[in-house]
């Protein structure tokens, strides 16, 4: 009963500091993008000359004209609405530049992550199991070699030895329908996992290290569990607290993260429109871009620590990650 | 305090390779005005493209430009810059990290509350952010990416000073009336130095990546200069032809930081045997 109620108080203050974070985030943004000495209605005209009467027009529709206080009001009550208002540059929804974005690179994401937790388990547990072993020293400098490898360099690797090998494959142009899309998404998602393979195996590695060393699992061999049993069952339960702490980070700045692939694959991703917007100062489009990803990032994040918290009523009292 | 015999047992194999690794690559990046056999941004349009041989060890750019000597000074550009960003952090983080530890109360709710809305932004997404207000340029985006680590320096400062300030010689000095100032940079400092060089080491190797990454989408360095992160930009047209040359500037890339790992690994393994692991590694993205 008691331990429910405090679960529950742990939820309600996740999800206050959820809401209260984004508020926050939101104002930096708005108030970080105002620092900037470009100023709109140029960016609106886009180097058209222009006399004061459609100037002051043009303030109006956009909302130039009133307060910054007020617009930043505008903007966030139109943001809980879901209404990103207009870009400066094409004149358009936000939204409906962002979106076929996302139909790129969340099926991206989500490839790279499935692929990344398929793999990235398994070869942290062989490593920890064979712990000093060849396989292990293999196995690790690897993932040390691909956690220090940029994406952008392992998809640029990726393109140079195909080539080569499989001249039949093709790395750029559009595609169409489901299949064609997954073809087309396959290799980017592969090297931007890799090195988030990478780091999950380090982590499963030195978690499942610690944890073969433990008493319970001393005692669990003492009583005849096979090692399997104790492997797999036990002490892998274990390694899911750093390691989902640890990928919830990783795969919630994929959103953005994913740009450098992206470009070297030539796919039209959320990231090169969020840079095509710094670069061209069309900032409703940076500011939902960026809320977008902040708003993903902090879910994902949240939803972790609350399921973390679900599991091991333990983390409640230390306040789950710092 | 650390003892003598320490120094056989920091440089193991891999440690004693990646330092010399490292050393080498700073030296020959550093002297790049001297070494360089060309000037990286004199172009030949007679000679481009060309296949490497003698006289340009890595062959020659579409702009017929010496890639090797490109690779010289677009290290120094990297690696300068990597160390310009975690010298920002830590200019700024360390002193906001103590104060906060060591006084508590307000100020420190205050540097965590937004120090909690710096780390609710994946770290290249705000980077991106900063950039676009600085400018683009070099020093827009040392700038950008050093004030998108100072929170992370910061909040690992804090809790070290946590937990040195209850000790008891901490106690002591203010007892005796040590001016706080002392006692924060003379004292309380140094015995976070260990655990805090471990992780800005580790921070020099992502902000190599970091950097390069801005360089690469176009936020970072401006053509003709160079860095590694650009020069891979450049030379995507090459990977086809001349792989080698195309991703020599990411090999670069890839060696510094794998050396600066592991040296990193083997300065935590020294200061700390017991492998603690450094839950801002956690915080950090890829």
């Amino acid at each position: 009963m008691k331990k429910k109620s405090g679960l529950l108080l742990y939820v309600v203050k996740k999800l206050l500091a959820f809401a209260a974070t984004l508020f926050a985030a939101s104002l930096l943004i708005f108030f970080l993008e105002r620092l900037s000495n470009v100023d709109p209605i140029a960016v609106i005209l886009g180097g058209k000359r222009a006399n004061e009467a459609t100037i002051a027009s043009l303030r109006e529709k956009f909302g130039l004209d009133l307060p910054l206080w007020r617009q930043y009001f505008n903007w966030l009550f139109g943001l809980i609405k879901g209404d990103f208002g207009a870009d400066f540059r094409y004149q358009q929804p936000v939204w409906s530049l962002i979106a076929p974005r996302l139909g790129v690179t969340l099926p991206l994401i989500t490839m790279a992550s499935l692929i990344t937790i398929a793999i990235s388990v398994p070869i942290g547990v062989v490593c920890a199991i064979k712990q000093g072993s060849a396989i292990d020293g293999g196995l690790s400098a690897v993932c040390l070699a691909a956690v220090s490898c940029p994406g952008f360099f392992v998809s640029m690797i990726a393109i140079a030895v195909l080539s080569r090998v499989a001249p039949q494959i093709r790395f750029t142009g559009s595609f169409s329908g489901f299949s064609g899309m997954m073809e087309r998404l396959l290799l980017p998602a592969l090297c931007i996992a890799l090195g988030m393979i990478a780091l999950g195996a380090r982590v499963i590695r030195s978690k499942m290290i610690t944890e073969l060393d433990s008493d319970y699992v001393l005692f669990a061999r003492a009583g005849g569990i096979s090692e399997r049993k104790i492997v797999w069952k036990k002490a892998l339960k274990s390694c899911v607290i750093p390691y989902s702490s640890v990928m919830s980070i990783q795969i919630g700045s994929l959103l953005v993260g994913a740009v450098t692939v992206e470009e070297v694959f030539s796919l039209q991703g959320l990231g090169s429109l969020l840079i095509d917007s710094i670069q061209g100062s069309n900032y409703p489009v940076t500011q939902a871009i960026t809320m977008i990803t902040v708003f993903f990032f902090l879910l994902l994040t949240t939803a972790t620590d609350i399921i973390i918290a679900a599991a091991d009523p333990r983390t409640i009292k230390g306040g789950g990650r710092e | 305090m650390i003892a003598k015999n320490g120094a056989s047992k920091f440089f193991t194999p891999s440690v004693a390779i990646s330092c010399f690794v490292l050393a080498a690559i700073v030296l020959i990046s550093l002297a790049a005005p001297i070494i360089a056999p060309y000037d990286p941004l004199e172009t030949d349009l007679s000679s481009t493209l060309e296949a490497p041989s003698a006289e340009h060890l890595f062959g020659t750019d579409q702009n017929g430009r010496d890639i090797f000597s490109r690779i010289l000074f677009g290290g120094r550009t990297t690696i300068l810059g990597a160390l310009a960003i975690v010298l920002f952090s830590m200019a700024i983080g360390i002193p906001m990290g103590l104060f906060a530890g060591y006084f508590g109360g307000m100020a420190d709710r205050l540097m965590m509350r937004i120090t909690d809305v710096a780390v609710s932004f994946p770290t290249l997404l705000l980077a991106f952010v900063f950039a676009g207000i600085f400018g683009r340029g070099l020093r827009g985006a040392i700038l950008a990416i050093g004030i998108v680590y100072v929170p992370m320096t910061a909040r690992l400062t804090r809790s070290l000073t946590l937990s040195e300030k209850n000790r008891g010689y901490v106690e002591a000095l203010r007892a005796a009336g040590c001016p706080t100032a002392r006692i924060l940079f003379l004292q309380i400092l140094p015995n976070c130095v260990p655990t805090l060089s471990s992780q800005l080491t580790l921070d020099i190797g992502y902000a190599i990546i970091d950097l390069a990454s801005m360089s690469f989408i176009g936020l970072g360095v401006r053509l003709p200069e160079c860095d590694w992160g650009a020069m891979l930009e450049e030379s995507r047209n090459l990977i086809f032809t001349r792989p080698l040359s195309a991703l020599a500037p990411g090999i670069a890339i890839a060696v510094t930081v794998i050396s600066i790992n592991i040296l990193s690994d083997g300065v935590q393994r020294y200061i700390d045997p017991t492998k603690r692991k450094l839950k801002r590694r956690a915080l950090r993205h890829g």
